[in-house]
């Protein structure tokens, strides 16, 4: 009879369900997508192989301009965590209910330096009688968009603070992204640029000749968190495996630092 | 008008400003390469042509990276130009200019060829028999029946260098009043927190720059076209 | 001598191997397709560099090899008139006119701008474009453009081929007013037997690339053998004066004490004309013919015969208007016994005369 068939079927679902739940350590490999601000690069690019082979998920990483991605995010990228180089584009996203709050924390510190492309620059002291058009000469101050790009905005800040934002506005070069304004120094286009610590460490062709005081510009954190909605177990075992040693330890050597309080 | 804002205002009129010598720069070489292409044979040629597609091809910012490496201010061409005409590309309008210019390049050098190769080789043939030499050929003859197409070209790369960025804003970085263009202002805008209204507007001032340059292509081409069809 | 031609140049599967010394005048490459004639035209011009060869009109050398001289097409002074026409789309026909007007050096002193627009019937036509003219007005204007360059000779490369046959009687004219008029040097293209009765000075033939012949008109076209295109186009090219043009449609003509008749020509009387009888279009008759339809009956002896593979066989015939060729078959030659020697009858139609076969 066919009630005897079907009978037969769903012992063996039954039977098959069993065997997968005696087996908890065959579960499926999941996708994590994380958006991250482009002075995470080299980090990130590090922690992805041991995040891999600890849980056996893959990561993908899409690195850009924080207020790109946020864009991204807002118009509903398939991203699953955002990490971004400034407080403002987290607050927008959390306005706009595209976070789960409750996983939202600071992750990383950086901090902003001078650098120069010619080695032989002596170090220089930032404070008002610094006189960075003089430094110049003809040549241009790299930095990223300071109007939208956090490090564009951390700098200008900065500048500001000292009184010496006017003075050197006309010389500035905007670029697209803090790597890229890097890229200008690195490659002798312009003579001096403005980026986090982080990338001044990473980049062997630019020497550091300054390093903006904490207090000149509002702190630069590195806020993280998952979007909603959450649907991944994957995803809280990526935002605990930032917090392990073994992860701390990259982000430091990179040269972040670790917010108070965390 | 206050519809726009003074910096959009400003990065409309560097757009045009750019548009026209990236345009202005394209046509010369453009079409003298696009004639080598189409009407010589050398050693070369093959090269020629791949290196003239290249802007096309290569992602933009790469092309951009070239030329700040040989036009910047550590660059071998840099150096030159600046010594030799005063000429200075890095971080100025004039560098965004030659990057539109670059990206223009294959759209010119391809229009033009289109146009060299529908001349007929016979009438040229036939002026150089009545006493035409081969430059005078070229001005009486070949250069009255391709302007339609060399129109076409140059219509092509005033759209491209209103359009580029990429290259702009690797080579020449985003300089409001020197390398702002309508592109990088609308990017910039897109990075801003409540930029949405520029992009907008900006965005529609290009779409009406373009269909207007269009249009005035169309109407002299259509004139030009009936000098040469001979009605 | 005024045309010095010696060429050598060879092409994938097919050699040019042409010499020849012609006079004054207008002569007539004449030959058929693929024989070389048009390459000879473009050495002449200019638009071909051959391996080996010298071209020199009068005392002016156009090209030697063996001195390594080669004038460049612009500074040859030919004028070029092609088949196609190849007027400038973008110019008017009087811009075309004087295109060439423009490029000529300062001691050259063309033909007057009104005469060759009289000469040529332009005038009602110079504020026209290409475009809106007809195959025989743009050849007429290509005549024009190629004279009014101040050329030291004229080329024409089959200008006639590309026109139906009422343009080309129509333009053919012109050309005999050209060879006529001009005192240049004239080489010109066709594998037309009609334009080469009509027009030729002298003869060339040409056949896969090599001269097979030189003389007149009617030396050429009346031997087969030395006609390249073949027995269809032999005919013999005869001198006639018209007597009168009479009211039925007919003109009357006198050739060597012979009268003629054919259908009414334009020419006034007194004038003289050539007449191409083809030898397809003549019959012959060993005794005198009566109560036929034909006008055109002429008595002559018989010189020649010749024979071939096929059915026909040409026979010339020598009258008092001139040397007649016939073609008949060879069954009927045998049958009315011909010989060298033998007196016949040549019977022609007047109305088989073409009006492309009778020119000034």
């Amino acid at each position: 009879m066919w009630s005897a068939h079907i009978k037969l079927g769903l012992a063996k679902l039954q039977l098959a369900a069993a065997l997968v739940c005696a087996f908890p350590a065959v579960s499926w490999a999941d996708e994590v997508t994380v958006f991250a601000a482009s002075s995470l690069t080299d980090a990130l690019q590090k922690i992805e192989p041991l995040f891999e082979a600890e849980t056996g998920h893959d990561l993908r990483l899409s690195l850009a301009g924080s207020s790109k991605l946020a864009r991204q995010i807002q118009m509903g990228a398939p991203a699953d965590v955002f990490i971004s180089a400034n407080t403002d584009w987290m607050n927008r996203l959390e306005e706009e209910g595209l976070i789960a709050s409750e996983t939202r924390r600071d992750l990383l510190g950086n901090a902003l330096v001078l650098i120069a492309h010619d080695p032989d620059t002596p170090p220089v002291t930032i404070d008002k009688s610094l006189d960075l058009p003089a430094l110049l000469g003809d040549g241009r101050l790299a930095m990223a968009l300071v109007d939208a790009v956090p490090a564009g905005i951390y700098g200008k800040a900065a500048l500001q603070h000292f009184d010496l934002w006017e003075g050197v506005a006309p010389q500035v070069a905007q670029a697209g992204s803090v790597r890229a304004a890097l890229a200008f120094v690195a490659s002798g286009a312009t003579p001096l640029g403005i980026v986090y610590e982080t990338d001044a460490s990473a980049e062997k062709s630019v020497k550091v000749i300054a390093r903006f005081p904490a207090g000149s510009h509002p702190p630069i954190l590195y806020p993280v968190a998952a979007l909603t909605p959450v649907k991944k177990p994957a995803v809280s075992e990526l935002l605990s495996f930032l917090d392990t040693p073994e992860v701390q330890d990259i982000f430091t050597k990179a040269g972040f630092t670790r917010p108070a309080g965390q | 008008m206050d519809w726009l804002t003074p910096e959009e205002w400003q990065a409309v009129a560097l757009s045009l400003r750019v548009a026209f010598w990236a345009t202005l720069f394209c046509l010369p070489i453009g079409v003298f390469t696009a004639y080598a292409l189409a009407r010589w044979a050398f050693p070369g040629r093959q090269l020629l042509n791949i290196l003239v597609h290249l802007p096309l091809i290569m992602p933009p910012v790469v092309t951009g990276y070239l030329l700040l490496i040989a036009f910047g201010p550590q660059g071998g061409l840099g150096a030159l130009l600046k010594e030799t005409f005063g000429l200075t590309f890095a971080f100025r309008w004039t560098g965004a200019a030659l990057a539109s210019g670059v990206m223009a390049f294959p759209f010119m050098v391809r229009a033009a060829r289109l146009s060299i190769e529908a001349v007929d080789p016979k009438l040229e043939q036939a002026a150089a028999t009545l006493g035409a030499s081969r430059a005078w050929v070229f001005v009486t003859v070949t250069l009255p029946m391709i302007l339609p197409g060399i129109l076409a070209g140059c219509v092509l790369a005033f759209a491209k260098g209103m359009g580029e960025f990429g290259a702009t804003i690797t080579f020449v970085s985003n300089i409001p009043g020197e390398t702002q263009t309508i592109p990088l202002a609308i990017d910039l805008a897109l990075e801003t927190p409540g930029g949405e209204g520029r992009v907008m507007r900006l965005a529609l001032i290009s779409i009406a720059l373009a269909a207007g340059a269009l249009a005035l292509s169309e109407w002299v081409s259509r004139r030009v076209a009936a000098r040469v069809g001979g009605v | 001598m005024t045309l010095a031609c010696h060429l050598k140049h060879a092409f994938p599967g097919f050699t040019l191997d042409a010499h020849f010394e012609v006079p004054e005048g207008l002569t007539v490459l004449y030959g058929r397709s693929g024989s070389g004639k048009t390459t000879v035209v473009n050495a002449a011009a200019g638009l071909l560099r051959p391996d080996e060869g010298r071209m020199q009109v009068d005392d002016w050398l156009l090209f030697d090899t063996a001195q390594k001289a080669w004038l460049p097409p612009h500074k040859r002074r030919v004028g070029y008139i092609f088949q196609e026409g190849r007027l400038f789309p973008h110019l008017t026909v009087a811009q075309n006119l004087r295109y060439g007007h423009w490029f000529a050096p300062k001691g050259a002193t063309p033909e007057p701008m009104d005469r060759v627009v009289n000469m040529l019937g332009l005038g009602p036509l110079l504020h026209r474009r290409p475009a809106a003219l007809s195959g025989g007005e743009k050849q007429r204007v290509a005549i024009g453009r190629a004279l009014l360059a101040a050329p030291r000779m004229i080329l024409a490369d089959e200008p006639l081929s590309a026109l139906d046959d009422a343009r080309k009687s129509e333009v053919l004219p012109y050309f005999e007013r050209l060879r006529d008029e001009v005192e240049i040097p004239i080489l010109y293209v066709t594998h037309s037997a009609a334009e080469v009765a009509r027009l030729a000075t002298t003869v060339v033939t040409l056949e896969d690339g090599r001269v097979t012949g030189q003389g007149t008109a009617a030396e050429v076209l009346g031997d087969p053998s030395v006609t390249p295109l073949g027995a269809r186009a032999a005919g013999a090219v005869l001198e006639a004066t018209i007597t009168k043009h009479h009211p039925d449609a007919l003109t009357e003509l006198n050739a060597g004490g012979t009268p003629l008749f054919l259908p009414a020509l334009a020419q006034p009387e007194g004038s003289s004309v050539r007449v191409r009888i083809a030898a397809h279009d003549v019959i012959l008759s060993t005794t005198e013919p009566a109560d036929l339809s034909a006008l055109n009956l002429l008595p002559g002896t018989v010189q020649d015969i010749r024979s071939g593979q096929g059915p026909g066989a040409i026979v010339s015939l020598d009258t008092a208007a001139g040397r007649i060729l016939a073609r008949v078959t060879r069954r009927s030659a045998e049958r009315l016994d011909l010989k060298t020697g033998t007196p016949c009858y040549a019977v022609i139609k007047s109305v088989a005369l073409a009006p492309q076969d009778i020119g000034g």
